[in-house]
């Protein structure tokens, strides 16, 4: 009986010691960024780490959010005003591309599901099939396209691109989900004589909810984390992004790793929100999407 | 009932077609533009050469391909890329094992351990990569500051100097962002395993390393094939971490990383479309090979 | 009638008056967005100036020299202008000229001024002006006066095997331990601190027809490369300088990390002798470049605004650059950000006040500033300079040898000249 206990307690430990492991590895490096946000930039220097900073500063986040700035021993103008344009670029373009992508993938799966139509299966398993085309393949050409349309650094153009990459999975997703569904119900709408569309809005999508909602996560997470895309498509603020700003702190300022730090932890708020709040869609979005 | 039949058309074929291709035609048009347009774009002006900067483009044939086996840039990109897609696949793939058989011991709190778990991969990688940075810092970053304070070195280590370790710490940083998504593919998997099987074997006497390789294996190979081939594409398209983290720099340079600085910044852009061309073909090569095993893996079942 | 005549006139002149705050208010409401490298960050009373001046806002966005040329050029194939006025530098002349991609300023400026400006036909590309020089930087030896003496070295050294004795006395006295602050990250500021040495060595990197002078062991660029080496190996410079740039060696200099800034810009004494940012900032001295030949040589590397083609408020960009050039304004970015003045006048004026630092070191190595090609730079040279860069980063890291470098840089000048 006592070496049983002892066996489980042993599992436990080391249960519980694998867990801890787990979340010093996943969260570790993002709590250190959030402390080096915090430190002062003497206390940065010091080559000995803290836990926690000894003392806790806003200075950086002043940086971002302040009137003035610090360079290079000068007082300079606030980074402010490209800063706030860069995050509301990142908003505006992964709002965008969320909505749209979710709305067509909505739409056009219960298409490629219920309804019939010529070249139904090839045209799905050709859209399905780009994910294996990597970006990088089509960036050039894509990009003297768009000069010629005069759409580099607008928004239409960078959602349209997001929506290219980020429609395939979102499909696929849904279609797995409208597939699950139960046939019956959808029938039972036709027979009291509703129509296609109508049953689509007002039975199907309600009943599709979980995985509209983890298909706009994994969207609006993968365009939000963009990075090659918009370095060549949005080469000024009107449309540059967060994550190419951020990068551009690191070549501005000697070891102001404090304020990129900073400027890193505001750029993770967003994904931090979703999943820990929305968590259970976007494993379950995740794990669908896997299923290929 | 069939006063409402002759009344309102039952969803006939015909009226399907219409909505079903009024539903498909955007996104028709919105792939065959954005994506097999370029794509055919891509394979067809590879054969020229197109350089803004020079005026012309005249058909040079597969000249653009030629020079990739003697460049030395390039060669280096291409084994840079193969350490990275092999270490990234073993590491991701015995982490996200050991993830994914943690997780499905957990009763309690494993929502938020999944939370946590599935954080990375959430990120922007540019972001990650801007972390890690400073955690690399030779001379004020933490992983200098950790080993010296255990006392493992003495002196800060510029980890950036030697190839191996490069290529090691930004495979580190891609595991780290990854590792996630091939512990959910393969959580799923193993929860599709039926428990009564561990138990028909716990009786008959094999011990928990016999239950792995007997019955776990065998059962998520599925899940493993998806998970080894997801790491691979994502391995073979690493940008953002060796770009943040090390630049140009020729020891973690990739061959995507070519393709860019080819393209956007010496502005050669044919030579940049036929690298892209021969590393689709390696890429689809190789998604191809795992399609492959996956098909013959689940035909078994 | 008098007092409405008054009343009239007075009325009249107030309005004269008020005119010029209606339109400066107007015209406030337009911002020129100015694109320009770290040492460009205006204090924040200058950029409120500017905009009380000229009644022009002002966006100061702020890139690393190495990513602007990457902005521009991906920018400016896409017809699109990333700022309204950017920073030109002077190797890009070739590149960005052959593109046209730069509005000439021919006529838009007095003629004056471009007399006061000597550096300014760097800046012209088949006879049109295509930006305004406002950084006049060149190089020269920068060293820390203390650290010197503490080794007991008497003087500033004036050939390269001077230097390397000095910076082991120093490392031996454990006064510092990476006396030479070089950088070898794959940058631009690596390429040029070659360029600087294989002109110490007493020769070119190519001849006129462009062909390399640095392949074989006994040029001055084969010799200035393994003088880099001899000195990483023996632990004279650090080894995490392959990641650092050029502007990471100042800052090291400023912190009194570092003995000799070797490839130290012109005007950067004065930052770093300024007490508020510097804190070696009683012991900065300069000294003429090392020669192996007795006669110093040095280039020029300035840089210059302009306004690209497509640019949304030219005239704002305009009234900026001009700006820039005005002369309170070339010393305060001198005395604050290290900008030495690129007007002569300023120049004299400076060293008349006394206020130019270490201005007759200064004065003399500027008599002996040459381009580094004498031609006009070729449009190949950001690419070739880049391959210098990455080749010299290898070899730092040891991972090829000054021969395999070499080498790899005559392959790389072959590539970027076709």
């Amino acid at each position: 009986m006592a070496r049983i206990n002892l066996n489980r307690i042993c599992a436990r430990l080391g249960l519980t010691a694998a867990v801890i492991l787990l979340l010093i590895w996943s969260l570790g490096p993002i709590y250190w960024s959030l402390v080096t946000s915090l430190t002062a930039p003497n206390e940065m220097m010091t080559g000995t780490p803290h836990l926690w900073p000894p003392h806790v500063t806003l200075e950086h986040y002043g940086k971002l959010f302040g009137a003035s700035s610090q360079s290079q021993g000068n007082e300079v103008q606030s980074v402010w005003p490209q800063f706030s344009a860069a995050l509301l670029n990142s908003v505006i373009t992964s709002a965008a591309a969320t909505v749209v992508t979710v709305l067509m993938a909505a739409f056009g799966a219960y298409a490629f599901v219920r309804l019939r139509f010529p070249g139904r299966d090839t045209i799905f398993m050709l859209v399905v099939a780009t994910m294996a085309v990597p970006a990088y393949t089509v960036m050039i050409p894509l990009y003297r396209l768009m000069i010629s349309i005069n759409l580099i650094d607008t928004y239409l153009g960078i959602t349209l691109i997001y929506v290219s990459a980020f429609l395939p999975l979102a499909l696929w997703l849904m279609r797995s989900v409208y597939r699950s569904l139960p046939i019956s119900l959808e029938e039972a709408a036709w027979l009291d004589g509703a129509g296609r569309t109508y049953t689509l809005v007002r039975i199907v999508l309600p009943l599709a909810a979980p995985g509209l909602i983890a298909s706009a996560i994994l969207t609006f997470l993968s365009a939000w984390g963009q990075f090659m895309v918009p370095l060549v498509f949005s080469p000024s603020l009107a449309t540059k992004p967060l994550t190419v700003l951020i990068p551009e702190f690191v070549t501005r300022n000697y070891v102001d790793y404090g304020l990129m730090n900073a400027a890193g932890v505001i750029a993770i708020v967003p994904p931090v929100i979703l999943v820990a709040f929305l968590n259970r869609y976007l494993v379950r979005g995740l794990m669908a999407g896997a299923g290929k | 009932m069939s006063h409402f039949e002759q009344t309102k058309p039952a969803p006939g074929t015909r009226h399907d077609v219409w909505l079903g291709l009024g539903f498909a035609i955007p996104i028709i048009v919105i792939m065959g533009g954005l994506v097999f347009v370029p794509l055919a774009s891509t394979l067809w002006d590879s054969l020229f050469r197109i350089d803004p900067m020079r005026p012309g483009t005249p058909f040079v044939g597969l000249q653009n391909y030629a020079g990739f086996l003697t460049d030395p840039a390039i060669r280096q990109g291409w084994y840079n890329t193969f350490v990275y897609v092999v270490l990234a696949v073993i590491l991701e793939t015995v982490g996200g094992l050991g993830a994914a058989l943690l997780l499905s011991r957990i009763k309690y709190g494993r929502r938020w351990l999944l939370a946590a778990l599935v954080l990375p991969w959430c990120l922007p990688p540019v972001v990650n990569a801007i972390a890690w940075l400073w955690i690399y810092n030779p001379s004020y970053g933490l992983l200098n500051g950790a080993l010296h304070a255990m006392g493992l070195i003495d002196q800060n280590i510029v980890w950036f100097n030697s190839r191996s370790t490069a290529l090691f710490l930004v495979t580190v940083v891609h595991v780290w962002r990854m590792m996630p998504l091939t512990a959910i593919i393969l959580l799923a998997a193993l929860q599709s395993i039926p428990q009564d099987l561990y138990e028909a074997a716990k009786l008959d006497g094999a011990g928990p390393i016999k239950c792995f390789r007997m019955i776990t294996l065998p059962l998520i190979a599925g899940g493993l094939a998806i998970a080894l081939s997801q790491s691979t594409v994502f391995a073979l398209n690493l940008f953002d971490e060796a770009w943040v983290l090390a630049g140009p720099s020729l020891d973690t340079r990739t061959v995507i990383i070519q393709v860019y600085m080819s393209a956007f910044q010496n502005l050669h852009f044919s030579q940049g479309m036929a690298l892209s061309v021969l590393t689709m073909i390696v890429s689809l090569i190789i998604s191809a090979l795992y399609v492959m095993r996956v098909y013959r893996e689940t035909s078994y079942d | 009638m008098k007092r409405r005549q008054f009343l009239t006139t007075a009325s009249a002149l107030g309005a004269t008056l008020a005119l010029p705050a209606f339109s400066k208010r107007a015209a406030a409401s337009t911002t020129v967005s100015v694109l320009l490298p770290p040492w460009s960050t205006l204090p924040k009373d200058m950029a409120d100036r500017f905009t009380s001046q000229t009644g022009f806002g002002l966006d100061n966005q702020t890139l690393g020299w190495d990513d602007i040329h990457a902005k521009i050029v991906t920018s400016m194939v896409a017809k699109t202008a990333p700022a309204d006025a950017t920073e030109v530098d002077w190797s890009w002349v070739g590149q960005f000229g052959a593109a046209e991609w730069y509005q000439p300023l021919d006529g838009k400026i007095d003629a004056g001024l471009i007399a006061d400006l000597p550096t300014a036909k760097i800046f012209t590309f088949d006879g049109k002006l295509m930006a305004l020089p406002y950084n006049n930087d060149f190089r020269i030896l920068i060293y820390n006066r203390a650290h010197l003496q503490q080794a007991g070295v008497k003087d500033a050294p004036k050939t390269p095997d001077e230097l390397l004795d000095a910076a082991r006395k120093i490392k031996a006295a454990k006064v510092i331990d990476y006396p030479i602050g070089l950088p070898f990250s794959a940058t631009e500021g690596a390429s040029t601190a070659w360029y600087l040495l294989t002109k110490a060595f007493g020769g070119d990197l190519f001849d006129d027809k462009f062909e390399p002078l640095f392949v074989s062991p006994d040029s001055a660029g084969y010799k200035a490369m393994a003088f880099q080496m001899q000195a990483l190996k023996e632990g004279l410079i650090d080894p995490a300088s392959t990641g650092l740039k050029d502007v990471d060696i100042q800052e090291l200099f400023k912190a009194g990390k570092i003995t000799f800034d070797i490839a130290g810009w012109a005007g950067n004494i004065a930052v770093y002798s300024d007490a508020s940012k510097s804190k070696v900032a009683k012991d900065v001295a300069a000294a003429l470049m090392p020669s192996t030949t007795g006669k110093s040589r040095t280039f020029g590397l300035p840089g210059a605004v302009g306004i690209p083609a497509s640019a949304k408020n030219p005239e704002a960009a305009l009234a900026f650059a001009k700006w820039m050039l005005q002369p309170e304004n070339q010393i305060e970015s001198y005395l604050t950000l290290g900008n030495l003045p690129t007007r002569t006048s300023v120049l004299e004026k400076l060293n008349a006040d006394g206020k130019l630092y270490e201005g007759d070191k200064l004065l003399q190595q500027a008599a002996v500033v040459e381009p580094l090609f004498a031609q006009g730079t070729p449009g190949w040279y950001p690419q070739f300079s880049s391959a210098v860069a990455t080749a010299l980063n290898q070899a730092a890291k040891g991972q090829a040898t000054v021969d395999q470098a070499v080498k790899q840089i005559a392959d790389g000048a072959k590539a970027a000249q076709q």
